[in-house]
C-alpha cells in the first residue's frame, strides 16, 4: 500500500453504462498525468476519489484510506471540476473564501488563505471583481486557488488548462510544479497530451474503464514492442550507417526519407541509444541531427488506444 | 492578400478593443494567437462583418467588409462554442446550412454529403445532432464551414473538448483544408503547437495590436548556430569534456547547448562513447511559439494587466 | 479512424442570392413545425374550432342574435370570435415562442449570422413562418365563414366577398401584430418556456383584467390596453357595427405601434447579440 492511489478490481456502472470496470492501478507519487479517450472513465474515478460515488465492486484507496463518507479525508484533497461556471456574482476572493468557509475555516483565517492561494495563482490584481467577468483562463485559475487554500495533501484536477490562454497555462502549470515540489501530489486528466508531458513523466492510460499503462512514459514506450521505436537522423551518408546499424540484432527496418536522412526502427530503443555513439564513432560517419518522434505521450497513446 | 486593414479600430465605450491595428495577412495557413483581451475575438468579428468599425477599414480577400454579404459568402466560420441545431439530423443541418449560404437544394444535399464523408461523419448523419458525441459535433461543425466550399476558413479553437484521437483527426482535417491549393485558414487557438503544426504564418495580438507577425520559420529560428544536445548519463562530465575540447557548451533546461563548430558532431558521439553515455536527441535550437508568445507578451505587458 | 479523402473537392457554381436563402429558411423552418404533433394539433384545431362556430353561428343567427341585421356588419362576429384570442395565443405559445428562443438557447444564431444573409433576412424569415401559420386562425376562418355563407345562399356573394376582403385586412393586421409581438418575445429569452408565458400574459394577462376593471370604475380608456379589445374596435369597425366602447382610429394606432414597435426592438436586439464568446 505504497501508492497514494490504489485501485484493485474497481467497477461502477450506472446501470448498463459503463463507468470503471475492474480497474485495477497503484500511482499518484508527485505528479500524475491520467489520460484517456472520451467515456474511458476518467470523471467516474475522479468522483470515486473524491468520495461522491462509491463502488459497485472492488476496493479504492486515496493516502491510504477509503475515500466514501470520510470527511476528513476530504480536508486533504483539493479538487478542480472541470465545469466552468462559477458563481457569477461572487469575486474571485470572495468565491475562494466562501468556500473555505463552508469548510469550516474560521472568517479571519479564510480571509488571509484565500488571498494567499490568489496571489500563489497570480490572480491578485483581478480578485476583487466579479468572476463572471473572468477569461476561461481565469476561471481555471480561481478554481485552482480554492482547490489550494485550505493547504491540501493532494489536488486532483479535472482538465485544468481546458480553454486557457498560453499565459494562464504557463502560470498554472508552474503552480502545479511548484506544489509538487513541496510535497504534495497532483492527479490532473487532460487531452492536451504535450501539456502533461511539459509537468511529469507520470501517466496513468485508461480506455474503457480500465488501466491499460501506469508509470513512465519512456518505460512504457519501450515496452510497446509491437510498435518499434523510430528514430530519425540526419546524416550525409544514410545507406552507409544503415549498413553499419545493421550489425544491432534489435533493428527492425531502415527508411530513407530524404537523401540525408535514415529512419531507424528498433525494438530496443534503450540497447539502440546505448550502442550508438560506439557506432558513430568507429566508423566516423557524419551525424548531424538526431531525434525520436516516437517518443512521445501521443505516441503511447495512439499505438495503446488506436 | 488575405486580410488587408489600415487603421483598423472598434471602440466599446471605454475599451479600445480593436486600436488601430494595420496588417497585411498574406494567403495561407495563419494562426491567429493573443492572449485573451487582445481582441482576437473582436478582429474575427470585424472581419465576418459582424460588428461595424470604429475607424479604419478592412479588406477581406479583396473586399471591403463594409460588404458584409460579400465577405461572408467567401467565409466558412468554425465557432467555439456549441452551435449546432439540436433536433435536425447531420445531414439535413449541413445542407440547410448550406442553402441559406445560397447553394441550391440539390447541390446542397450533394456538398453535404460529401463533406459529411470527409470529416469522418458516416451514418451518425442521419440521426439527430443531440444524439452526438463531442467528437462528432465538432465534425459536423467543420463539415457547416466547409459546405459551400469557402475561400476561407476561420476556425475558433476546433479542438476544444475533444480527447486526443479526435484532437488528431482534427487536426489532419484542418491540416489537409490548409494545404488546399486556393483555401487559405485563419487558427485561432491557444494551443500554440497546433498553431506551429498547421500554420506558415502567425498574426501575435495583445491589447488591440499586433505585436509580431511573420513566417513562422523565420520567427522561431533563434540561434541557428547553437545545438541542442539531449543527453542521458553524466551531463556534467559531458560538458566538460566538451569545453576541454574547445567547445562552447552549457546546460540549459531542456539539454545541452553547445556553440556550432566543425567537427561538433562528431566530437558529440566521440564523447558519448567514451563516457557510455546516451544522445537522444541532437539538433536545432529551435524557440517554440509558446516561448516566443510569452516573451512578446511580457515585453508589452502593462503594469497591472 | 474514419476517412479523409485525399482530395478535396471544390465547389465552382456561383450562389444563389438572398431571396433563395431567406426562402431556403422559410421552407425548411415551416416544414419543421408542420412535422411536430404539437404544432399540427394547435393549428388543425384553432383552424378547425374557429371555422366551425363561426359557421354555427351563421345558422344560428337569426335565433341568438334576433337583432342583428342581415348585411356586412354580420360578419363582425366571426371576427370577433373568442376563440381566435385562445388558438392564437397556443400558437404562439407552442409554435412561435422558440423560433427564436431555440436559435438562441443552441446558439445556432451564430451559424445563421456567419453566413451570408443579415439580421432582417432572418427575422423576416422567421416572420414569415409564424405569419402564415397564425393566418390559419386569424384569416381563414373568416374568409371560410364568408364562403360558406355565399355557397348556401345566406348572404349575397357581394356582402360575402365585400366580407372577405375585410376579413383579409383586418386578419391581416390580427396577424401582424401577433407576429411581431410573439417573435419580440422569443428573442428575449433562451427558454422558449419564458417566449409562451409571456403571450399568455399579453393576451389573457391584459384582456381580462382590462375588461373587469372598466366596468368597475366605468372607464373604458382602460380597454387600450388590452391588444384584443383594439382589435375588437378595429374589426368591429372594419365592417360597419356599433361602437365597442373604444374608438377604432386610436385601437387602429395602438395595434399598428406596438407592431412596427416590437419590430424594430427585436432587430435591434437581434444585431446586438454577440455571436462569438471571448
Amino acid at each position: 500500500m505504497n501508492g497514494v492511489v490504489e485501485a484493485a478490481g474497481v467497477s461502477k456502472w450506472y446501470g448498463e453504462v459503463l463507468g470503471l470496470n475492474a480497474f485495477t492501478a497503484s500511482f499518484g507519487k508527485g505528479i500524475t498525468g491520467l489520460v484517456g479517450p472520451n467515456g474511458a472513465g476518467k470523471s467516474t474515478l475522479f468522483k470515486l476519489l473524491i468520495g461522491q460515488l462509491h463502488s459497485d465492486q472492488g476496493k479504492i484507496t486515496l493516502l491510504g484510506e477509503n475515500p466514501w463518507n470520510n470527511v476528513p479525508l476530504k480536508r486533504r484533497l483539493g479538487y478542480c471540476p472541470e465545469q466552468n461556471q462559477l458563481y457569477g456574482w461572487l469575486t474571485g476572493q470572495q468565491f475562494v473564501e466562501t468556500l473555505l468557509r463552508l469548510d469550516g475555516m474560521p472568517a479571519t483565517n479564510a480571509r488571509n488563505e484565500a488571498t494567499a492561494a490568489l496571489k500563489v495563482v497570480g490572480l491578485s490584481d483581478a480578485a476583487q471583481r466579479p468572476t463572471r467577468g473572468y477569461s476561461r483562463g481565469m476561471r481555471q485559475r480561481a478554481k485552482l486557488a480554492q482547490a489550494l487554500a485550505h493547504d491540501p495533501e493532494i489536488l486532483i484536477l479535472d482538465e485544468p488548462l481546458s480553454g486557457a490562454d498560453p499565459a494562464a497555462r504557463v502560470h498554472i502549470l508552474q503552480t502545479i510544479s511548484d506544489f509538487a515540489k513541496d510535497g504534495g501530489h497532483v492527479l490532473m486528466s487532460t487531452h492536451v497530451l504535450y501539456e502533461i508531458e511539459r509537468v511529469t513523466n507520470n501517466i496513468v492510460l485508461i480506455h474503457n474503464g480500465k488501466a491499460i499503462a501506469a508509470g513512465n512514459i519512456h518505460a512504457i514506450r519501450a515496452l510497446i514492442d509491437t510498435h518499434p521505436h523510430a528514430v530519425r537522423i540526419e546524416t550525409s551518408k544514410p545507406r552507409q550507417l544503415a549498413q553499419a546499424l545493421a550489425r544491432m540484432e534489435h533493428v527492425v527496418s531502415f527508411e530513407f526519407p530524404a537523401a540525408d536522412t535514415l529512419l531507424v526502427r528498433t525494438r530496443k530503443p534503450d540497447a539502440f541509444y546505448k550502442e550508438l555513439p560506439q557506432i558513430v564513432s568507429d566508423t566516423r560517419l557524419d551525424v548531424r541531427g538526431l531525434e525520436s518522434p516516437d517518443d512521445s505521450l501521443d505516441a503511447v497513446f495512439r499505438y495503446l488506444v488506436g | 492578400m488575405l486580410v488587408e486593414t489600415a487603421g483598423l479600430t472598434k471602440v466599446f465605450g471605454e475599451v479600445r478593443a480593436v486600436d488601430d491595428l494595420t496588417v497585411k495577412i498574406p494567403d495561407g495557413a495563419i494562426g491567429l494567437v493573443g492572449p485573451n483581451g487582445a481582441g482576437k475575438t473582436t478582429f474575427l468579428r470585424l472581419l465576418l462583418s459582424l460588428l461595424r468599425p470604429t475607424a479604419g477599414t478592412a479588406k477581406v480577400l479583396g473586399r471591403d467588409i463594409e460588404d458584409g454579404l460579400a465577405v461572408r459568402e467567401r467565409i466558412g466560420y468554425m465557432p467555439e462554442h456549441d452551435c449546432l441545431i439540436p433536433d435536425m439530423t447531420g445531414v439535413g443541418l449541413v445542407s440547410y446550412m448550406g442553402r441559406v449560404s445560397g447553394l441550391d437544394r440539390d447541390t446542397a444535399m450533394s456538398r453535404s454529403h460529401d463533406v459529411l464523408q470527409f470529416v469522418g461523419v458516416e451514418e451518425e448523419r442521419y440521426r439527430k445532432v443531440a444524439e452526438y458525441s463531442t467528437g462528432m459535433k465538432q465534425k459536423v461543425k467543420l463539415a457547416q464551414a466547409m459546405v459551400h466550399d469557402p475561400q476561407l476558413y476561420i476556425f475558433d479553437e476546433p479542438t476544444t473538448g475533444l480527447d486526443p484521437r479526435g484532437r488528431s483527426e482534427m487536426l489532419d482535417l484542418v491540416g489537409t483544408i490548409a494545404k488546399s491549393p486556393g483555401r487559405n485558414v485563419i487558427l485561432s487557438s491557444h494551443l500554440l503547437p497546433d498553431v506551429e503544426t498547421i500554420c506558415k504564418y502567425v498574426v501575435i495580438l495583445d491589447g488591440g495590436h499586433q505585436i509580431a507577425a511573420g513566417e513562422l520559420s523565420q520567427l522561431l529560428s533563434g540561434a541557428t548556430d547553437r545545438l541542442r544536445i539531449d543527453v542521458r548519463g553524466d551531463r556534467d562530465a559531458f560538458v566538460r569534456l566538451l569545453k576541454d575540447a574547445d567547445f562552447d557548451a552549457d546546460i540549459g533546461p531542456s539539454g545541452l547547448h553547445v556553440s556550432r563548430k566543425p567537427g561538433l558532431e562528431a566530437a558529440v558521439f566521440e564523447t558519448a562513447k567514451s563516457l557510455g553515455a546516451e544522445v537522444r536527441y541532437m539538433g536545432k535550437e529551435i524557440r517554440s511559439l509558446e516561448e516566443l508568445f510569452l516573451e512578446l507578451v511580457a515585453r508589452t505587458e502593462k503594469p497591472g494587466a | 479512424m474514419s476517412i479523409t479523402l485525399p482530395t478535396y473537392s471544390r465547389l465552382e457554381i456561383p450562389l444563389l442570392g438572398r431571396r433563395q436563402r431567406v426562402q431556403a429558411i422559410i421552407a425548411t423552418g415551416l416544414r419543421k413545425e408542420l412535422r411536430r404533433p404539437a404544432a399540427i394539433v394547435v393549428t388543425a384545431l384553432g383552424a378547425a374550432f374557429t371555422t366551425i362556430t363561426s359557421i354555427v353561428l351563421l345558422f344560428f343567427a337569426p335565433f341568438l342574435l334576433p337583432g342583428q341585421a342581415h348585411d356586412l356588419t354580420f360578419f363582425a362576429l366571426p371576427a370577433s370570435n373568442g376563440f381566435v384570442l385562445f388558438f392564437v395565443s397556443l400558437m404562439a405559445a407552442v409554435i412561435g415562442s422558440g423560433l427564436i428562443a431555440d436559435d438562441m438557447q443552441s446558439m445556432a444564431f451564430t451559424l445563421y449570422l456567419s453566413r451570408p444573409i443579415t439580421q432582417s433576412d432572418y427575422l423576416l424569415a422567421k416572420a414569415a413562418i409564424l405569419a402564415p401559420l397564425i393566418s390559419m386562425v386569424t384569416i381563414l376562418p373568416l374568409i371560410l365563414t364568408a364562403l360558406v355563407a355565399a355557397l348556401l345562399g345566406l348572404f349575397s356573394w357581394t356582402i360575402a366577398l365585400e366580407a372577405m376582403g375585410i376579413s383579409l385586412v383586418v386578419g391581416g393586421l390580427l396577424t401582424l401584430f401577433y407576429t411581431a409581438v410573439t417573435l419580440f418575445l422569443s428573442s428575449l429569452t433562451r427558454r422558449k418556456g419564458i417566449a409562451a408565458a409571456g403571450v399568455f400574459a399579453v393576451n389573457f394577462g391584459l384582456t381580462i383584467p382590462a375588461g373587469i376593471l372598466a366596468s368597475q370604475i366605468n372607464n373604458p380608456s382602460i380597454l387600450y390596453i388590452a391588444p384584443w379589445n383594439n382589435y375588437l374596435a378595429v374589426a368591429g369597425a372594419a365592417f360597419g357595427a356599433s361602437g365597442t366602447g373604444i374608438d377604432w382610429p386610436q385601437a387602429l394606432v395602438i395595434l399598428l405601434g406596438v407592431t412596427v414597435l416590437a419590430g424594430i426592438v427585436t432587430y435591434i436586439r437581434m444585431k446586438a447579440v454577440e455571436v462569438i464568446s471571448g
